[in-house]
């Protein structure tokens, strides 16, 4: 009994303490949405151009059920392509950091390739692959292969000379050195690759459901913007969002899990 | 009797053609089973390289090295080696950085968890031993790094400047550890460093190496009595050592 409540008492005192750390920014966060709401009729704007907050949570509540089975869909286009980047890049990316011809080949290209805006290919698959969900995923899977594959080249490619010397001075085989300090020395430059695929693979869902689709958020925004329901587009907005913020949060947990001794993790903005 | 390390003369050129540079040598040298030798000599001078040679990672452009009667022809993995920056994993408690040691030679670390235990002691670090890398001072982290230099039990330990980073009171602590550590086991100690006075403290023999390419100039045998304390410290020959080298590398231009 008294465990419990002196736990409970440390989790009082520790939304005590968030709060007083964080009171500017939900201050702010909070500002920011009042203005929205008021200034709608304070400055006389039409509702067919922007509606405030209060009305787009009742009409996206009367939309529910579209907005959630929509929201399914674009969160498994992410998802997939999400995870089938993953799939590929990091065993391709530890292949060519260890593989000289790799590097002399495939690398170049690759970075090449980065520098084309990979959502410029998105109405080139729609034409080839059709309204479905394959093309959806073969464009997040191409926003997101690239920074992760990259990240994994340079993550694998760069143990301290140091720490090569001296996996090299134990005899440690190749299998042993790479389980015990090439890939836990790795894991933060992936990490960097992880979550910069993890926050546009929703743009490339979205821009990809805009471009050729008859479902999903992407779709939902456009169709309502071109209706004049601001209301609902924003809807789709914050669901898309959310969808954005569930998978970062994935990655930001993952990250805890496997590197909770880098100072990225160590050493987060409160 | 031959010695324990022979280098025959070994030199070290690194590129080719007209770009290339002598780094070392030609020297030759034999140390002695038990010897805490020291690698003197200003920064650029190839000690490190030569260090490097010893442990087989890095090849020798001419020249052989001999250790024990065998030569030198790859990484040598009964060495133990404390680099110019500590190889402590970040991702590791300091005993986890300690037995990564062990665990990259394929021996089990629960079977030596008190040799660990007792290894921390000596180095008073028993009481960090879940510590991370990060949560310890500088000092405490080249004790950690010496620990895992050292928990394989090495005959031959090769020291590359590890007290080099440290601040000056810190330094003045940690080489009397070692030096009572060294006088425990008597491993051959090869101190690679660039101060005159640690030198003439630490070793029995002190190497004094040219500026690039580095050449060992002579090797001065220090009779001073171990260990080497303040008053060893204070003693005339010591002082008169000390101005004796600080007088042969002004003669470089070093100093």
């Amino acid at each position: 009994m008294a465990m419990a409540s002196s736990e409970h008492e440390t989790m009082l005192e520790r939304i005590w303490r968030w709060v007083k750390q964080s009171w500017m920014s939900i201050a702010f966060f909070v500002g920011f949405f009042l203005f929205w709401e008021f200034s709608i009729s304070l400055f006389n704007i039409p509702l067919y151009i922007l509606t405030p907050p209060s009305m787009i949570v009742t009409k996206a509540w009367a939309d529910l059920p579209r907005l959630v089975s929509y929201t399914y869909i674009t969160a498994l286009e992410t998802i997939l392509g999400y995870v089938v980047a993953i799939v590929i890049a990091m065993p391709l990316g530890l292949a060519i950091a260890f593989s000289s011809i790799l590097r002399r080949t495939v690398y170049p290209f690759f970075v090449m390739i980065e520098m084309v805006p990979k959502i410029a290919f998105a109405p080139l698959f729609i034409s080839w692959l059709g309204f479905g969900l394959l093309p959806k995923v073969i464009i997040v899977f191409l926003v997101c292969f690239f920074p992760i594959v990259l990240n994994a080249i340079l993550a694998f490619s760069s143990l301290s000379e140091e720490l090569q010397r001296f996996s090299r001075s134990t005899g440690a085989g190749v299998w042993r050195t790479f389980t015990k300090v090439r890939l836990p020395a790795a894991l933060p430059q992936c990490f960097v690759g992880l979550k910069y695929a993890g926050l546009n693979a929703t743009v490339g869902a979205a821009i990809a459901e805009f471009i050729g689709s008859d479902q999903g958020l992407g779709f939902y925004i456009q169709i309502t913007t071109g209706n004049m329901r601001p209301e609902l587009a924003f809807a789709g907005i914050f669901f898309l969002t959310g969808i954005g913020l569930v998978l970062f949060g994935i990655i930001t947990l993952a990250e805890k899990l496997l590197i909770p001794w880098h100072i990225s993790v160590r050493q987060a903005p409160a | 009797m031959t010695s324990l390390i022979e280098i025959q003369g070994l030199s070290k050129t690194y590129g080719a053609g007209s770009s290339a540079v002598h780094a070392f040598g030609p020297m030759s040298l034999d140390i002695d089973e038990g010897e805490f030798i020291s690698f003197l000599g200003p920064s650029g001078c190839g000690k490190s390289t030569l260090m490097l040679m010893i442990a087989g990672l890095l090849e020798a452009s001419e020249g052989s090295i001999c250790l024990g009667g065998k030569e030198v022809l790859g990484p040598q993995t009964d060495i133990g080696i404390m680099f110019q920056d500590n190889t402590l994993v970040p991702w590791r408690s300091v005993r986890g950085n300690i037995d990564l040691q062990l665990e990259m030679r394929g021996i089990p670390a629960r079977t030596r968890r008190e040799h660990v235990t007792s290894l921390l002691k000596s180095v008073a670090l028993e009481d960090f031993a879940d510590r991370y890398p990060f949560e310890l001072s500088g000092g405490m982290q080249q004790r950690a790094a010496f620990c895992q230099a050292m928990v394989h039990d090495p005959k031959i330990v090769l020291l590359d400047e590890p007290l080099g980073k440290l601040d000056a009171m810190t330094r003045e602590h940690i080489r009397t550890d070692l030096q009572r550590l060294w006088m425990l086991t008597r491993p051959t100690v090869v101190f690679v460093t660039h101060s005159i006075e640690e030198a003439v403290q630490l070793s029995s023999k002190v190497a004094l190496i040219t500026p690039r390419p580095g050449k060992i100039a002579s090797v001065i045998d220090v009779g001073l009595p171990f260990p080497r304390n303040q008053k060893v410290k204070g003693s005339t020959e010591f002082v008169g050592l000390v101005r004796h080298i600080h007088e042969i590398f002004h003669g470089y231009g070093v100093i």
